[in-house]
């Protein structure tokens, strides 16, 4: 052993780590040579010193702080067991997962309402762009609709149920001037036929507004004989007064005749009557034979009480 | 600490007890300051509990805690770049006090005062070899294991250590 291998060893050598073929060739060494003894010397002096250099103990609290560390530690782990598959921690994933998922929810939002804008933003495009076409399909759209109420008029108009009876009149009012000839014939057949004085009112109504049409008017003064009820007489009559129709004049006055009249009819009839031929010069001339020169008298009798 | 990794985690409180003041020492003799040591002592006990998986109980447990150690101590380094090993003179001038032969004592305390000082000049690789061997009494091969070295490298630095503490020593005792 030279001085150069030798001095390596020292530390160890001054520890007692060497294994005993080393620590008897050092020692062999060091017995022949003085630099290595003093080194040896100087090296177990340091060395010496190091072990006197003190450590200062760590303060109380470092102990108090370390069980605090690992209570809180283990309150931790208990919260969230990492390595644990108990049900704590398979929540833990459940959450973890459902937490993007409501990002993606709001994602999922926000695009649909994209999609909407854009959906609203293409439909009004063409609009506006083929405004013709528009008016077409709408024209198209109306006659369908009318044509489905004429449909549904003339179903209902023959339900047993009044009400529906009712509702089937009321919709002459919506078809406006698309009221065909059917349509008109199912209304006067409801006038002069249906039970309920309620819907023959209603009809009656329905129809005064489609007075335009002559196969209308015709249909209300040929109604006329026909009715039984004061309440449907009375509106008839304003009816007739209301469309100035003077081919209504016979009947009415047949119906004045009609035993076990309505008094209140009666009298409105008259007043109809008075005002469909006002001041009629043609009354007193008119020849016995006519039915209505019988009829004129009574008005003009009527007429002769009122001055 | 087996025991500790499989789950039984108020086990640590035994390791504590039983490593905590040769922990503490270690990063005192790095640093040359007690109360950042302390924390880092605490800081390793936490890495003991949160990496307790890491540990394979093949080898010792000193090796794994002074290699915790040494990865605190490195983050610890990182964070405060400037800081140097200073050593804390004034506790010892405390501990002197006074009475008898306080002459005596005061050499002493100087003489250990100024190794202590000679340590903190010690480049930190030098001084971690040191304080493993000499303080934490750590053979060769347990130091080896802990720095990821050959026993021979060991061996080669910690003599250096000697050296360079030795030529700073002497200057500052002269």
């Amino acid at each position: 052993m030279n001085c150069e291998q030798v001095q390596p060893l020292l530390p160890e050598y001054i520890h007692k780590h060497l294994a005993p073929a080393d620590h008897a060739r050092l020692e062999a060494h060091l017995a022949q040579c003085p630099v290595c003894q003093e080194e040896l010397r100087a090296t177990r002096q340091v060395w010496q010193a190091l072990g006197a250099v003190p450590v200062p103990e760590p303060s109380e609290k470092l102990r108090p702080e370390f069980y605090a560390m690992l209570a809180a530690y283990k309150q931790e782990v208990h919260e969230a067991p990492g390595s644990g598959s108990s049900l704590a921690g398979f929540w833990q994933q459940l959450r973890a997962l459902l937490a993007p998922a409501q990002a993606l929810r709001l994602a999922y939002g926000l695009g649909l309402l994209v999609v909407g804008l854009a959906a609203g933003y293409w439909l009004n495009g063409p609009k506006v762009a083929a405004p013709a076409d528009q008016q077409q399909q709408l024209a198209a759209l109306t006659t369908q609709v009318e044509q489905m109420r004429q449909v549904m008029l003339l179903a209902l108009i023959e339900n047993p149920s009044a009400t529906e009876r009712l509702r089937a009149v009321s919709y002459t009012k919506e078809l406006g001037e698309g009221a065909n000839e059917r349509v008109v014939e199912a209304l006067l057949s409801t006038l002069n036929h249906d039970e309920n004085v309620n819907v023959r009112l209603a009809t009656l109504e329905a129809l005064a507004q489609l007075a335009d049409a002559p196969s209308v008017r015709m249909g209300l003064v040929q109604a006329l004989p026909q009715q039984e009820s004061p309440l449907v007489q009375a509106a008839l009559a304003d009816v007739m007064v209301l469309l100035q129709e003077r081919r209504s004049v016979l009947p009415l006055r047949r119906l004045l005749r009609q035993p076990g009249l309505n008094q209140a009819v009666k009298s409105k009839i008259e007043e109809s009557l008075k005002s469909l031929s006002p001041g009629r010069p043609a009354a007193p001339s008119t020849t016995p034979s006519s039915h209505e020169t019988l009829h004129y008298s009574r008005p003009d009798r009527g007429a002769g009480l009122a001055v | 600490m087996l025991r500790v990794k499989a789950g039984d985690v108020d086990r640590m409180g035994l390791l504590f007890e039983r490593y905590h003041r040769k922990l503490f020492s270690f990063l005192y003799h790095m640093l040359g300051r007690a109360d950042t040591s302390e924390d880092l002592v605490q800081n390793v006990f936490y890495r003991m509990l949160k990496y307790r998986h890491t540990y394979t109980g093949e080898g010792e447990f000193r090796t794994w805690m002074y290699h915790l150690a040494r990865n605190v101590l490195a983050d610890h380094v990182k964070k405060n770049r400037h800081a140097t090993h200073h050593a804390d003179v004034a506790d010892f001038a405390e501990k002197i006090g006074g009475g008898a032969r306080a002459d005596e004592r005061m050499e002493h305390e100087q003489e250990v005062a100024a190794l202590h000082r000679a340590l903190g000049r010690l480049s930190a690789d030098n001084r971690e070899v040191l304080i493993l061997s000499r303080f934490q009494e750590l053979k060769y091969e347990e130091i080896a294991r802990v720095l990821n070295t050959t026993e021979g490298a060991v061996k080669v630095r910690v003599h250096r250590a000697m050296h360079e503490l030795k030529t700073i020593y002497l200057r500052i005792e002269n």
